[in-house]
């Protein structure tokens, strides 16, 4: 597969989009930079999501040394034109880094705004929110120039939730005052919510009123650390941003450095990814359905779906050695290849879980109690969903067909006319549809997997080539679907340096849709906040992009490593 | 009245007999869980290589996690209301062990037929799980005050429930004292009256041990333990070793009303063991196979199935009541 720049879509921006005077840049694929005055960007912003109906993918800032900041606004026109990305790139001294906000035209830049804030000190002009976005919020002096405790609207509606000392712990209030609502942070720890964040929500009787979403207890400033390892290295680090989504991070790595030169990598490594990335969505999905069903306290349902969880993760650990991180990804390719017989004892293997998947389905989808617990909660119109940047199922299940694999596929084999699978969207609009759309994909998952094992079974061939040098200043954006979601990488080679990125920005699916939670939290019962918080499958690791360091057990007596490798298959009765 | 000298040795007996049935209750119930969850749970017969290090059995594991807690600090909050907070529990053990005493196990009679037995037992129960409640609102927690709040709303649904099948069942056979109660004739309406309040039975006890899907006062996704949030060591010790008894106490008491005359003699010993382990197996049931519920759903339901069932166990009651 080659992947070279689409004439068509050059001409449709210079024609239609590029205001005039601008500078103009195709890049690799269906992705066309424009260099525009800074004092444009928010009318672009209007122009491009009310009359072209464009998606803001993400906002974020590029320190360029000397040269200043440089601001960069990538949208998706996936509505008007097939795979169009557009990248919009205003530069700024940093003496005085002063934007036009556009998180009033798109409330999706809102996140994106108070972390560049935060990180770069660039201050935006009609900002509605300048809160911080990953210190504490009683962090004394918030940002240069913005106004300390403003208020964050919540997709248009105030939410005022900013808890005094004293109103924090009270749990029955004294006065009739204080006994009207009662604030119950959840979080930073809770058994709810496995990751760290806080949800304050304040309560009256088990009716919630008002909820904000407080996130960075996770950031280690990963983005920094790949800056700094080049591109080769940085395949591994990215890998490591999430734990359970660690292949989609690997996909749209590599996509993103493949996008910053004329590349091409054989199609058998196309299929092996396309193989890991559906492996890795099956068993994220299984575990997400475990989730919600010990969130709803259904353990039954808990420990079927991860039970069949395993065997989906025994059968990647034998594809690439590993559970967790796979490090099979490589620029051009991958590096293992999947052997004849592999794929048809895979196959095998996955035959069997395919029915028990689809009794899952109907397991879920008919039990009355589930249904009274997930029907209704957490309500999110396909308007909001679009205007609050909703992605991936949460966006599906919301009636809305966006799926990147579709609209602008990373380099795997997502081909529709050679492999069969479709996009599954819901018209629930609730954590029903949610529950449902990843139960369906599930199925759809195992199907492009069966589909892949039979090509790598019946053939042979390359699985990488080299890689080739990459030009200086050039940029990339790697977009994949991630089990939550649109997972993208923003990336910008150095001027000076061509093992070296100059940037490296990571937009997850989990901050776009924790950004929308309190939305859905409001006006829903105390008892389904964790459901509402679980149904968008939220990954705080990704949101805050840690780098998650397992500690090693200790034990008395001293195993080594192969030792507790047999015991363990032993004990499990299983070859590998 | 039997001997005083006999039902006081039956008291000091029933205490450990009581203690041990809860907990092979509780075992039972865990050990089903498991087995339907396609998990191990505590073991039976210990694997060989483990057997040395720990013990041969885990029969006794509900047991050993109440006697770990005693071995552990207590932590009491400043926001607390000291006194209450610590004598809730010590009430709540003592209640469920005095409602003990009131109900018949095979070849014991125990207090079973002093007069208003029935009611006396039915208010015990009652106590014991008001202190589960009141300790915790004096926790000064908000998720103990949440979790109290969703037990009482729970606690009068369920106590509806349970006040109308053993009051039925008490018209029926028109006495209110368990040991007569226990040693009643079957009829064809009887098994019928059986039957509905059997039912009803069954549904408190769904209430009051917190079985799913009626366990959101303990919801730990939402409100963390929530009564016992606040509570560690030997207070949660007392709390976990009151609900063995209580889970004794609904056993004993279950099977007393609805299946008359296993409790009365020894003899019937195996056939209360049956009933017992069937009972238990149910509640695993229906534990094993339900999400838990909203509590406004949860008392939705119980109204809903409680009053025609109840209506209809009292019209069987009056009819045998009456024309029988």
């Amino acid at each position: 597969m080659i992947f070279r720049a689409d004439p068509d879509l050059v001409q449709f921006v210079r024609e239609e989009i590029a205001p005039e005077g601008s500078e103009f840049k195709p890049l690799r694929e269906n992705r066309v930079a424009v260099k525009v005055d800074l004092g444009l960007l928010d009318k672009l912003a209007d122009r491009f999501v009310h009359k072209y109906g464009a998606r803001l993918i993400h906002a974020t800032a590029v320190d360029l040394d000397v040269l200043g900041f440089e601001v960069v606004h990538i949208y998706d026109f996936s509505k008007t034109k097939e795979r169009l990305v557009v990248l919009l790139e205003a530069s700024m001294s940093k003496e005085d880094p002063v934007v036009p906000s556009i998180a009033k035209v798109t409330w999706q830049a809102s996140w994106a705004e108070r972390e560049m804030m935060e990180l770069l000190g660039i201050r935006f002009l009609g900002t509605p929110d300048y809160r911080h976005q990953f210190l504490p919020y009683e962090w004394p002096n918030p940002v240069e120039g913005g106004v300390s405790g403003g208020q964050m609207p919540g997709l248009g509606e105030e939410i005022d939730v900013k808890p005094s000392p004293q109103e924090m712990w009270i749990p029955l209030g004294i006065s009739p005052k204080q006994a009207y609502s009662t604030l119950i942070p959840i979080g930073p720890y809770h058994p709810g919510v496995i990751e760290g964040q806080i949800v304050y929500v304040k309560v009256e009787g088990e009716e919630v009123v008002s909820a904000d979403i407080k996130t960075g207890f996770h950031h280690r400033g990963i983005q920094k650390l790949i800056e700094r390892r080049g591109y080769s290295k940085g395949v591994f680090t990215s890998e490591r941003v999430c734990g359970i989504c660690s292949a989609a991070h690997g996909l749209a790595y590599v996509t993103a450095v493949e996008n910053l030169y004329e590349s091409e990598i054989p199609d058998r490594a196309a299929y092996i990814r396309t193989l890991l990335v559906e492996l890795n969505r099956a068993h994220s999905h299984l575990l997400w359905i475990g989730v919600v069903a010990d969130v709803i306290g259904w353990k039954t349902g808990f420990m079927i779906t991860w039970g069949l969880r395993e065997r989906v993760m025994d059968i990647i650990e034998s594809i690439t050695g590993n559970r967790v991180n796979y490090g099979i990804w490589r620029i051009g390719g991958v590096s293992r290849d999947v052997s004849n017989e592999l794929a048809l004892k895979a196959s095998a293997a996955l035959k069997g879980l395919k029915d028990e998947c689809s009794k899952l389905l109907l397991l879920v989808a008919d039990h009355p109690v589930v249904k009274s617990r997930l029907v209704g909660v957490g309500p999110l119109s396909y308007s909001e969903a679009f205007e609050g940047g909703a992605v991936g199922p949460v966006a599906r299940a919301s009636n809305w067909k966006i799926d990147v694999r579709v609209d602008n596929p990373p380099h795997a084999m997502y081909d529709q006319k050679v492999i069969s699978w479709q996009v599954i969207t819901d018209d629930h609009c609730d954590t029903y549809g949610r529950t449902l759309v990843r139960v369906k994909e599930l199925l759809v998952s195992l199907e492009i997997i069966m589909q892949c094992l039979d090509y790598l079974a019946k053939t042979s061939g390359e699985i990488r080539v080299k890689q080739k040098v990459i030009p200086v200043n050039s940029e990339g954006v790697g977009l994949n679907e991630a089990p939550r979601g649109e997972l993208t990488y923003f990336m910008r080679a150095s001027e000076y340096d061509q093992n070296l990125p100059q940037a490296i920005r990571i937009r997850t699916p989990s901050y776009r849709n924790n950004a929308i939670i309190p939305k859905m939290l409001v006006g829903s019962n105390l008892a389904d906040v964790p459901v509402i918080m679980g149904s968008t499958d939220q990954c705080l690791a990704c949101t805050d992009r840690v780098e998650i360091i397992d500690a090693k057990v200790e034990t008395k007596k001293s195993i080594l490593w192969d030792e507790l490798v047999a015991l363990s298959r032993k004990r499990r009765g299983r070859e590998f | 009245m039997a001997d005083p000298v006999i039902t006081t040795i039956e008291i000091i007996l029933i205490i450990p007999v009581a203690l041990i049935l809860g907990v092979l209750f509780l075992f039972l119930f865990r050990k089903l869980n498991a087995r339907f969850q396609w998990r191990v749970g505590p073991v039976i017969r210990m694997y060989s290589d483990l057997a040395p290090l720990i013990g041969k059995t885990r029969i006794w594991q509900p047991l050993y996690d109440i006697l770990k807690l005693f071995g552990k600090d207590t932590i009491i909050t400043d926001v607390a209301h000291r006194r209450l907070f610590m004598y809730s529990p010590y009430f709540s053990l003592l209640f469920a062990i005095a409602a003990a005493f009131f109900i018949p196990f095979p070849g014991m009679e125990l207090l079973s037929s002093v007069p208003y037995s029935l009611v006396i037992a039915s208010y015990l129960i009652i106590s014991s799980i008001l202190f589960t409640i009141l300790g915790p609102v004096a926790s000064g927690s908000p998720w103990g005050a949440i979790g109290a709040r969703r037990e009482v709303e729970l606690f009068l649904v369920s106590e509806l429930s349970f006040v109308l099948s053993i009051f039925s069942i008490a018209l029926s056979s028109g006495t209110l004292v368990i040991s007569e109660i226990a040693d009643r004739g079957w009829s064809a309406p009887s098994i019928l009256l059986s039957l509905t309040s059997g039912l009803l039975l069954f549904v408190a006890m769904l209430g009051k041990l917190h079985i799913k899907p009626f366990d959101m006062p303990e919801a730990e996704a939402e409100i963390v333990a929530g009564p016992y949030t606040e509570y560690s060591g030997k207070l949660l010790g007392i709390y976990f070793l009151s609900k063995t008894f209580l889970t004794y106490v609904l056993v004993a008491l279950f099977i007393a009303l609805i299946l008359p005359p296993v409790s009365t003699s020894i003899f019937w010993l195996p056939a209360w063991a049956v009933a017992a382990t069937a009972l238990v197996f149910l509640l695993t049931v229906v534990q094993v196979l339900n999400p838990r519920y909203r509590i406004n759903n949860a008392l939705y339901w119980y109204v809903k199935v409680v009053i025609p069932v109840g209506l209809v166990s009292f019209i069987i009651a009056f009819f045998i009541r009456v024309v029988v």
